[in-house]
């Protein structure tokens, strides 16, 4: 499936990008920080404390006018109060309205996004990857009843339809018990980690058709491939051809497809809980939420969260330009006929 | 006596890849003449596209001629030349790469045409067979009517000219005159009805005709020399024989030469008086069919008369050559007779590379065994 | 007499064009593509049958129809005394038979390495352990004259020549008494093609294989063909022992086949080739009677009727032409010059063929011409037709059974 050529090739074409480079090096850095999170993370994301409420990120002073009304020698005067409210370095990303921890958020939202979207990418690649094949392959009424209902699928906006189906399915969160906190290895950070499997299931559920479109199209021209109908003159049955066969010389533009909808999902993901139907408080998307209507105030609340949206979706995006230069289109070091 | 049309001396063509420097034509030094059809014989990686592309000129980046002279006769030209560049010109002979860029451009269709071996992937499908061919046609009329044009870069045929054609009513980018050419060319093949099948588009057409409007569109500014690469390798068998009967008669008629390459070599018998045959970019054995196939001398001519089957079933079992073409890669091919790994005759002298021997009439043969004939040979063949 | 090990009978492979929602919607009418019509040989075993023939005579199609990749629409495959499109399950028919194809490019997986496109036939029909199956796979690689150093390498990394020599040995592997060689040497160099072509004759011998040639390349059949058909359009048109076919070959066509291949050889110089005209009709719709008869120099004329062969032939291509959708008199003219007026039908006659006919002959044809010209296209092609009719055209004339077959009213 993955030959030593393509390892090759992704090396080659590795070394010579250093966006690429950069690519990985931040996934790496993303992946990293979701798994350790309770490690990295200095507070617990989820613990409030109102006096240290609205605190801006380090090197950024706030300088609030407070009018407030006194009785100062008999008469109602205003007076006006200018307050400054420095950063604290014990919250170097500053707090969101309840005084939560912006990095420790930022961290443990991180978890939220990797996790929905490559279990929804994966997903919608199974099950995406699954029907297109058979229908490629097949080629008769088969393909078309699969593809009708595909072409059904992407006529509903997936925003919508996501929407829909929270709203009829409820959040079905799962609560996660977090194995670093249960084993005990860090104190005072959340027991649990909710997956919001709704989102999930709806990220599968609307991405799916993006996959068979492409593997079916991959299936229709490796099924008139000469290897194929020698796998037929073996005896070889339908089911076994397509495993052996169709599926892994299908995998190349099928793995660039996923990274890029990997990022997708991630913006689903928070613009689902932007609006507030995601089933977990800790994500980028709900901090973009609550932080909108502090924009003009408090603006690193909606921002620090919008900013790792950015640099994780950049990132999927490096990595899936540099698996598309490296795997596609493969050369054939073999000779053509007629050549010079 | 046929008088000489194109000397090539000592041509070299690479391609500077980024596995390296592929040879592709390496040292290739032969004469056509005028009405004489010559045949290149090889098979692949031998070179003979790239030797044909380097005539007409179309060798693109990664590749260049690197070296040698190309001589071309026509007296106008030589005329015209040698003012500027007294070194590049010889009696009637012109030297042209030292001619420039334009200057060669404007010899393609005038006086150097080619014909490819796929005539669907060489047509345009989106225009019918007659536009192209009249294309052909009026860009030479125009070529040739406005000779200063000759040093524009689109020889007053480019796309101020086709809108020009489009927008304004009495400036027609094709002149009826051009179809009308188109339409007699098409005859001149021999495809019947030709002004209707000039309506028609390439996907229309069978093979063989199609391959027949490529030869008409190769011969509408009347060349001196038409380059024919495999052109009847993907057509059927009584086809092929319909296109060898049409060159051989368009030949005669406009006493052209036919650069002939391909890696049939009955074709080549059949059709040609001279050949070269080559092998990893170089000429190894030259000169006239009985020459070449009767009097053979070089092991790979030989292999490859030995590895044909034929028709009459003379040889129960084929005498093919052993191992593999060469990569062409520079670094790796040495300076050694680049036939020696596989030869049945190799010798010791063998890992140097052997010059070109001159015999007797127009026979060739870059190989040490022209120089001893007689002799007794010391029979060694490297490992494999 | 033992019986032949295969034995195809009227087999045929027709395709339905133009059958979707959309031409039944428009009213068009479903195209019957004859591509096998009606094919019957037999081959002894150990022996090789060349199937020959330009593209699109139906061919490969019968290969593979006859393997089973294809469903037959009529006919009979007997393989050893079994019918083989009786069974209910293929799989014995399918490890006794293989096939290997023409393009060396795309016929392995490239995804795969050399041991497991060798070993999936195996893997298919469960033979042998992990390690047997890997031995079996270096037996044939050494059989088939690679190195077993390559067994775990990539088919990019092999030549056109090596490429296909794996194919082989892939259709080797389960030991197969029957073999289809569909184009195994087109796409290779002539060298290489030398190699291959002694190395399926080795195995041959070796093996007690039974071959199933198809090619176009006729000297390629010649050379390791016990028996040759040759097919046009769907059907074969000529049968029987190589070497009487190649020597005294009776059906015009397969008489044109072997003109007009170009033989290696000083004497090949200027020879007359003599090629026939025009290309091969479409299947979608043949010839009335004998297919071949638009193109066959020797078309039968009617009785008692007295002009030269040559004339004959141009005759019958003129009523093609003018049968022909969009042909004009002028088209008719090759020189024509266009801008002079219309010419007539006597300059027609003279023009069009090499020697004009006289007297009667001359009449009904000017008479034709005259016809088409006034916009009475299918009266034209009906004058002609009544005067100038041919066996050639009403019956199909049929493949004669014993030795040598020949499909022809010459022989009949």
């Amino acid at each position: 499936m993955i030959s030593p050529r393509t390892l090759r090739n992704l090396k080659t074409e590795f070394r010579r990008s250093s966006l690429a480079q950069l690519g990985v090096l931040l996934m790496l850095v993303i992946i990293a920080t979701a798994v350790f999170a309770p490690f990295i993370a200095p507070h617990n994301p989820t613990e409030q404390d109102l006096e240290q409420a609205h605190l801006p990120p380090v090197g950024v002073t706030i300088t609030e006018n407070n009018s407030t009304s006194e009785m100062v020698d008999g008469e109602m005067t205003i007076v006006m109060e200018e307050e400054t409210i420095n950063a604290s370095a014990a919250h170097p990303l500053g707090t969101d309205s309840l005084g939560r921890d912006m990095l420790s958020r930022v961290i443990y939202g991180t978890r939220t996004s990797l996790i929905v979207s490559l279990l929804g990418t994966a997903i919608a690649a199974t099950f995406g990857v699954t029907v297109g094949l058979i229908a490629g392959y097949y080629n008769n009424w088969i393909d078309d009843t699969l593809m009708r209902t595909a072409d059904v699928m992407l006529a509903f906006p997936s925003l919508v339809l996501a929407i829909a189906l929270v709203g009829v399915w409820g959040s079905a969160s799962i609560a996660v018990p977090d194995p670093f906190v249960a084993l005990g290895f860090v104190q005072d950070m959340p027991e649990t980690f909710t997956l919001p499997g709704t989102v999930i299931l709806v990220a599968g559920l609307v991405n799916w058709v993006w996959f068979a479109r492409v593997a079916r199209g991959e299936a229709l021209s490796i099924r008139s491939q000469e290897y194929v109908k020698a796998a037929h003159a073996t005896g070889a049955d339908n089911p076994f051809i397509i495993r052996k066969h169709v599926f892994p010389n299908s995998v190349t533009p099928v793995l660039v497809l996923a990274t890029l909808l990997v990022a997708s999902v991630v913006l689903l993901e928070s613009a689902l809980s932007f609006l507030g139907f995601s089933g977990t408080t800790l994500s980028w998307g709900f901090d973009i939420a609550q932080g909108r209507q502090y924009l003009a105030s408090s603006w690193w609340i909606a921002m620090v969260p919008g900013i790792a949206i950015v640099l994780a979706v950049i990132s999927i995006n490096l990595i899936g330009d540099w698996l598309r230069d490296a795997l596609d289109p493969e050369m054939d070091e073999g000779e053509s006929r007629g050549g010079a | 006596m046929s008088t000489d049309l194109i000397r090539i001396r000592g041509l070299s063509t690479r391609f500077f890849t980024q596995e390296g420097q592929i040879n592709a034509v390496e040292d290739v030094s032969l004469t056509i003449r005028e009405g004489e059809l010559y045949g290149i014989v090889g098979e692949s990686g031998s070179g003979k596209s790239v030797l044909g592309l380097s005539v007409i000129d179309l060798i693109e980046s990664p590749g260049r001629i690197t070296d040698g002279e190309i001589w071309y006769r026509n007296a106008d030209i030589a005329e015209a030349t040698r003012a500027e560049a007294p070194d590049a010109v010889d009696g009637d002979f012109v030297e042209l790469r030292s001619l420039s860029a334009q200057a060669r451009r404007s010899l393609r269709g005038q006086s150097f045409s080619m014909v490819f071996q796929d005539p669907m992937a060489s047509m345009n499908p989106s225009l019918t067979v007659g536009t192209q061919i009249a294309e052909a046609v009026e860009a030479q009329r125009r070529a040739r009517s406005n000779p200063r044009t000759v040093r524009s870069k689109t020889q007053n045929y480019g796309l101020g000219n086709y809108l020009s054609g489009l927008l304004l009513p009495n400036n027609d980018y094709i002149r009826p005159e051009s179809r009308k050419r188109a339409v007699e060319l098409l005859a001149q093949v021999g495809i019947p009805d030709p002004s209707e099948r000039a309506q028609e588009y390439p996907h229309q057409f069978s093979g063989g005709m199609l391959q027949r409007a490529m030869i008409a569109q190769a011969l509408a500014g009347e060349p001196d020399l038409l380059i024919a690469d495999e052109p009847t390798t993907a057509l059927d068998v009584t086809i092929q024989a319909q296109i060898i009967e049409l060159l051989e008669e368009l030949q005669q008629e406009k006493d052209m030469s036919i650069l002939m390459i391909t890696h049939n070599l009955g074709l080549i018998a059949h059709m040609c008086d001279r050949l070269g045959v080559m092998y990893a970019g170089e000429i190894v054995e030259r000169g006239t069919l009985g020459e070449v196939f009767d009097e053979t001398i070089h092991p790979y001519t030989e292999g490859l008369l030995g590895s044909v089957p034929s028709l009459d079933r003379t040889a129960s079992r084929l005498q093919p050559i052993d191992g593999n073409v060469p990569s062409l890669i520079d670094s790796e091919m040495g300076d050694r007779c680049y036939f020696v790994d596989r030869c049945p005759k190799a010798m010791d002298e063998c890992f140097e590379k052997p010059p070109e021997y001159e015999l007797d009439g127009e026979h060739a043969v870059r190989c040490y065994l022209a120089d001893e004939p007689d002799a007794e040979l010391e029979r060694g063949r490297s490992d494999d | 007499m033992t019986e032949p090990l295969v034995r195809v009978e009227n087999l045929k492979k027709h395709y339905t064009d133009q059958d979707s929602l959309l031409d039944r919607l428009f009213r068009r009418d479903p195209v019957r593509v004859r591509a096998v019509d009606g094919v019957s040989f037999e081959i002894e075993q150990g022996e090789t049958l060349g199937l020959v023939g330009e593209s699109g005579c139906g061919k490969s199609t019968t290969g593979e129809t006859l393997l089973g990749l294809r469903e037959a629409t009529a006919g009979r495959v007997r393989f050893e005394e079994t019918d083989v499109f009786e069974q209910q399950d293929l799989t014995d028919f399918r490890r006794q038979t293989g096939i290997v194809f023409q393009d060396p490019f795309s016929s392995l997986d490239p995804r795969m390495t050399v041991h497991e496109i060798i070993r999936e036939p195996m893997l298919v029909h469960d033979i042998g352990t992990s390690d047997e199956r890997r031995e079996r796979v270096l037996d044939l690689l050494e059989q088939v004259g690679l190195s077993p150093d390559h067994i775990d390498r990539y088919p990019h990394e092999f030549s056109g020549g090596q490429r296909q020599r794996i194919g082989i040995a892939r259709a080797l592997a389960l030991e197969p008494k029957f073999i289809v060689l569909d184009e195994p040497v087109s796409a290779l160099d002539v060298s290489v093609q030398a190699q291959i072509l002694n190395l399926l004759a080795d195995l041959q011998a070796e093996l007690d294989l039974t071959y199933l040639l198809i090619a176009h390349d006729l000297s390629v059949v010649r050379h390791i063909s016990d028996t040759v058909a040759v097919m046009y359009l769907g059907k074969i048109v000529e049968q029987g022992p190589a070497d009487e076919l190649f020597t005294a070959p009776k059906h015009p066509y397969t008489r044109a086949l072997l003109e007009s291949v170009p033989q290696a050889r000083t004497e090949e110089q200027h020879r007359e080739m003599d090629p026939i005209e025009g290309d091969v009709p479409s299947p979608r719709d043949p010839p009335s009677g004998c297919s071949f008869r638009t193109r066959c120099p020797s078309v039968i004329p009617p009785d008692g009727l007295d002009i030269p062969q040559e004339t004959y032939r141009e005759l019958m291509t003129l009523r093609e032409r003018l049968q022909g959708s969009d042909s004009t008199i002028d088209g008719l003219l090759v020189d024509a010059d266009m801008d002079t007026d219309r010419p007539d039908a006597d300059r027609v006659i003279d023009e069009f063929f090499s020697e004009p006919p006289r007297d009667g002959t001359r009449e009904t044809v000017r008479e034709s011409i005259e016809q088409y010209r006034s916009g009475n296209e299918e009266q034209a092609v009906a004058t002609l037709r009544e005067s100038f009719t041919t066996i050639c055209e009403r019956d199909d004339p049929d493949l004669q059974e014993s030795g040598h077959h020949v499909a022809c009213h010459l022989y009949s």
